[in-house]
C-alpha cells in the first residue's frame, strides 16, 4: 500500500513523500524520533504516522490473500485494490467526479463523440496529466499516444504541458511553504519527451503496433496510459471481409484489456460517432459499435447540450450513469464556468 | 513488418509549431495562427461563389514562397472536380504574385504557374487511379520545387451523382470517404504536405430524427447568404478531416460597387460582398472568425 493513502493531513503527507517515504514498509522499519528528524515534523506527528501505518498493514494482512487457487483473488482483496487504484485526473473536477476520481488504471475506457467535441483534447490532457508527480497527487507515469488521424499537434500539447507545469508550481508552492521549497523539476519539454508518440497511417500499421505494445511497455514500465486517437478511423474503409474485420477488432480489444491488467495502466480509446440505421430511422452510435461494444470496461459519450460540452457515462460496471459539463480552454480541459448544477445524476 | 514505425517519435525534437502555409493575407493568417497546417487535412466549406476556389488558388501560389515568408518552398497539385477550372483567374493572380515576388523567379526565368499542376478528377474511381501516381510524382519530379500542397476542389462534386439516398448506398459512400481521407493523410504525413479539401453546403432541412441539425464544432448554426446551411456529405465525412473552416457571405457590400467586370468578362462573383471565415473545429485553434473580401489581387482581410 502506498504511503499517500494514509489518512493524514495533506501537508504532512506532502512532507513524508518528499522525504522519500512512499511505501509502508519504509515507514514501519524506522523509529518515531528518526522519522521526526528526517521528515521535519514533531515526534507526536511521527508517532501518529507509525500508528496509522501499523494499522493499515495489519488490516490488509487480515483480509489477506488466503486464496485457494494460485493467482486467484478473493472479493475483499479486489475491492481493496479497486479503492486504491490510481487514477489520472482530466483537469476537470466535474468530469473526474463522474469517473470516480479520474480515468482508472487497469481499465479500458472508450470515449466517443462528434468531431470537434474535444476527444483529442482529452487525449492530450491525459497524456500530460499521467506525468503529474506523486508529490502533487499524480501517479508520475509516462504516456503512449497512438495517433491514427494526424490530430495531435505538438504546439497544443506544449500549451497544455506549460499550463500543467504552472499549476503544479502553484500547488507545490502552497503545500510546502513551511520548509525549503521543493521546486517542481518538470519542464514542459520534459513532459513532451515522456509522451511516446506513434503515428499510424493504415490498419496494418495499427495492428502491428498494438501487437508490439507488450514488448515496448515491458521495456518502459513507467508507461501508465495508452491513448489511441482514434481507434476506428482506419477500419471504417471498406473491408472485403467484414467478419475478419470484426475478428481483428475483437482481438485488438482483448489485447488492450490484457495490457491494462498486466501493467496496471489505463487504456483510453477515442472513437468517432456514426449514424446507425435501425428500425427505420437513423440514430447516433459509436463507430463499429457492434464489433466493439463488448470490449470496453467503461464508455463515455461526449455531446453538445446547447452551447456546452457534456460527458456522459454510458457504460460502466461500477460508476452510476451521470453527466458532467466541461470546457476546452487554451490551458486544456477545465470545468465549465456556468454556476448551475454541473454534475447531473441520472 | 518494417521496424521504423515501432519506434516512437521524440516530440521534443520537433519544432514547436508544425509548418504552416500562409494564406497570403496577414489578418487571415493571424486568425489561423500562421496559416494552413502541414501533415494535416484542412477542409474549407462554403456555398458557391464564396471564395473557396480563390483561397485555394492563392494557397497554390503562396506555397512557392520561401519558408521565411510563410511559404513551403514547394509546388502544388490542384485536383479539380468542378468545371471549368478558372485558368484565367489563376493567370491573373499569378501575374500579381510574380510582380510582388520577382526574386523567386529571376534566376530561373519561370513563372508561378509553372509550379501549379492542375489535374481534373471526374469520379471517385478516377481519384483512386491518380493517388498512386502522386507518390511517384513527389519522388521523381523534375520541378525545382518539391510538391508541398495538394488541393482537392471539391470533394462534394465527386459524390454528386453516383449515389442514391438508400442506407446501403450511403454506407458505401461513407467507406469511400475514409479511404480517400486515409490515403491523403498518409501522403500528408509521408511528405509533410498540406492538404486542403473544399466542400459545398446544402440547405438545412429539418429531419424527423433530428440528426440533420446535429451540432458539429464551435458554431451551432451555419448561415450563408441569409439561409441556414449544412456542410455536404454529412457526419461521416466530417470525421475524415482534421480541421474545418466555414466561409460564408453576407449581403453587405463593402465600398461602392463600381460595376467593374473582371478580365474574363464575368461579374457573377460579387467581389465586393463581405466574406467571413469561421473556425468550426480544429485540433489546436480556438473558435475564432475573420472577415475578408476578394479583389483583383486576391483575398484581403477587412480590418476589424
Amino acid at each position: 500500500m502506498e504511503a499517500w493513502r494514509l489518512p493524514l493531513s495533506s501537508s504532512i503527507r506532502g512532507k513524508l513523500i518528499s522525504a522519500g517515504y512512499t511505501s509502508l514498509p519504509s515507514i514501519s522499519s524506522i523509529s518515531s524520533s528518526d522519522l521526526a528528524r528526517d521528515v521535519n515534523i514533531t515526534e507526536e506527528e511521527a508517532f501518529e504516522i507509525l500508528r496509522l501505518a501499523k494499522q493499515s498493514s495489519g488490516s490488509s494482512s487480515c483480509n489477506g490473500s488466503r486464496s485457494l487457487i494460485n493467482g486467484a483473488k478473493n472479493a475483499w482483496d479486489m475491492l481493496h485494490e479497486e479503492d486504491s487504484l490510481p487514477r489520472i485526473t482530466t483537469s476537470c473536477s466535474d468530469l473526474d467526479s463522474i469517473l470516480g476520481g479520474g480515468i482508472s488504471c487497469r481499465d479500458v475506457t472508450e470515449i466517443g463523440g462528434v468531431p470537434g467535441i474535444g476527444k483529442t483534447q482529452i487525449g492530450i490532457q491525459l497524456s500530460v496529466n499521467v506525468q503529474i508527480p506523486r508529490e502533487c497527487g499524480g501517479i508520475g507515469g509516462k504516456a503512449i499516444y497512438i495517433d491514427t488521424e494526424g490530430s495531435f499537434m505538438v504546439e497544443r500539447a506544449l500549451q497544455i504541458a506549460e499550463a500543467c507545469v504552472e499549476d503544479m508550481e502553484e500547488y507545490t508552492g502552497y503545500m510546502h511553504k513551511h520548509f525549503q521549497a521543493n521546486q517542481v523539476q518538470m519542464k514542459p519539454k520534459d513532459i513532451l519527451e515522456n509522451i511516446f508518440y506513434f503515428r499510424v497511417c493504415s490498419y496494418t500499421e495499427q495492428i502491428a503496433l498494438v501487437n508490439h505494445l507488450d514488448k515496448f511497455i515491458s521495456e518502459n514500465k513507467d508507461v501508465k496510459v495508452v491513448i489511441v486517437d482514434s481507434i476506428t478511423f482506419h477500419f471504417r474503409q471498406d473491408f472485403d471481409d467484414l467478419v475478419q474485420r470484426t475478428r481483428v477488432l475483437s482481438e485488438m480489444a482483448l489485447k488492450f484489456m490484457k495490457l491494462a491488467k498486466k501493467f496496471s495502466l489505463a487504456v483510453v480509446l477515442l472513437n468517432q460517432v456514426t449514424t446507425k440505421y435501425t428500425e427505420g430511422s437513423f440514430q447516433l452510435a459509436l463507430a463499429l459499435g457492434d464489433s466493439w461494444s463488448h470490449s470496453c470496461t467503461n464508455r463515455v459519450i461526449l455531446y453538445w447540450n446547447g452551447d456546452e460540452r457534456y460527458a456522459y457515462i454510458d457504460k460502466s460496471p461500477s460508476l452510476p450513469s451521470a453527466s458532467a459539463s466541461y470546457t476546452v480552454t487554451s490551458r486544456g480541459l477545465r470545468n465549465s464556468s456556468s454556476s448551475s448544477k454541473r454534475v447531473k445524476m441520472m | 513488418m518494417r521496424n521504423g514505425k515501432m519506434k516512437p517519435e521524440n516530440l521534443s525534437r520537433r519544432s514547436v509549431t508544425s509548418r504552416k502555409l500562409s494564406t497570403g493575407c496577414e489578418i487571415l493568417d493571424g486568425c489561423l495562427r500562421g496559416g494552413i497546417s502541414c501533415d494535416s487535412v484542412t477542409e474549407i466549406v462554403a456555398e458557391s461563389g464564396c471564395g473557396k476556389t480563390q483561397l485555394c488558388l492563392q494557397l497554390s501560389l503562396c506555397a512557392q514562397l520561401p519558408i521565411s515568408l510563410g511559404g513551403l518552398n514547394g509546388s502544388s497539385l490542384y485536383l479539380h472536380s468542378e468545371f471549368p477550372f478558372p485558368f484565367r483567374r489563376l493567370h491573373q493572380l499569378s501575374h500579381s504574385f510574380h510582380q510582388s515576388n520577382p526574386s523567386i523567379y529571376a534566376n530561373h526565368s519561370d513563372n508561378p504557374c509553372d509550379h501549379v499542376f492542375v489535374q481534373n478528377v471526374h469520379s471517385v474511381d478516377h481519384l483512386f487511379d491518380i493517388m498512386p501516381r502522386i507518390d511517384g510524382f513527389v519522388g521523381n519530379s523534375k520541378n525545382r520545387f518539391p510538391l508541398k500542397l495538394i488541393v482537392l476542389d471539391s470533394v462534394a462534386a465527386l459524390f454528386r451523382s453516383e449515389f442514391d439516398n438508400t442506407p446501403s448506398d450511403l454506407k458505401k459512400r461513407s467507406s469511400l470517404f475514409f479511404k480517400i481521407s486515409g490515403k491523403l493523410k498518409q501522403l500528408a504525413n509521408k511528405f509533410d504536405l498540406a492538404v486542403v479539401i473544399t466542400n459545398q453546403v446544402t440547405d438545412f432541412v429539418e429531419s424527423s430524427d433530428g440528426l440533420s441539425g446535429l451540432r458539429i464544432g464551435n458554431l451551432r448554426y451555419l448561415y450563408s447568404s441569409g439561409r441556414r446551411v449544412v456542410p455536404a456529405l454529412g457526419l461521416a465525412w466530417a470525421n475524415c478531416v482534421n480541421s474545418r473552416f466555414f466561409i460564408s457571405r453576407s449581403d453587405d457590400i463593402i465600398g461602392k460597387d463600381r460595376g467593374e467586370k473582371d478580365e474574363s468578362g464575368s461579374s457573377s462573383v460579387s467581389r465586393r460582398a463581405k466574406r467571413r471565415l469561421d473556425i468550426v473545429f480544429s485540433p489546436y485553434l480556438p473558435g475564432n472568425s475573420c472577415e475578408f473580401m476578394i479583389t483583383r489581387e486576391g483575398i484581403c482581410a477587412v480590418q476589424a
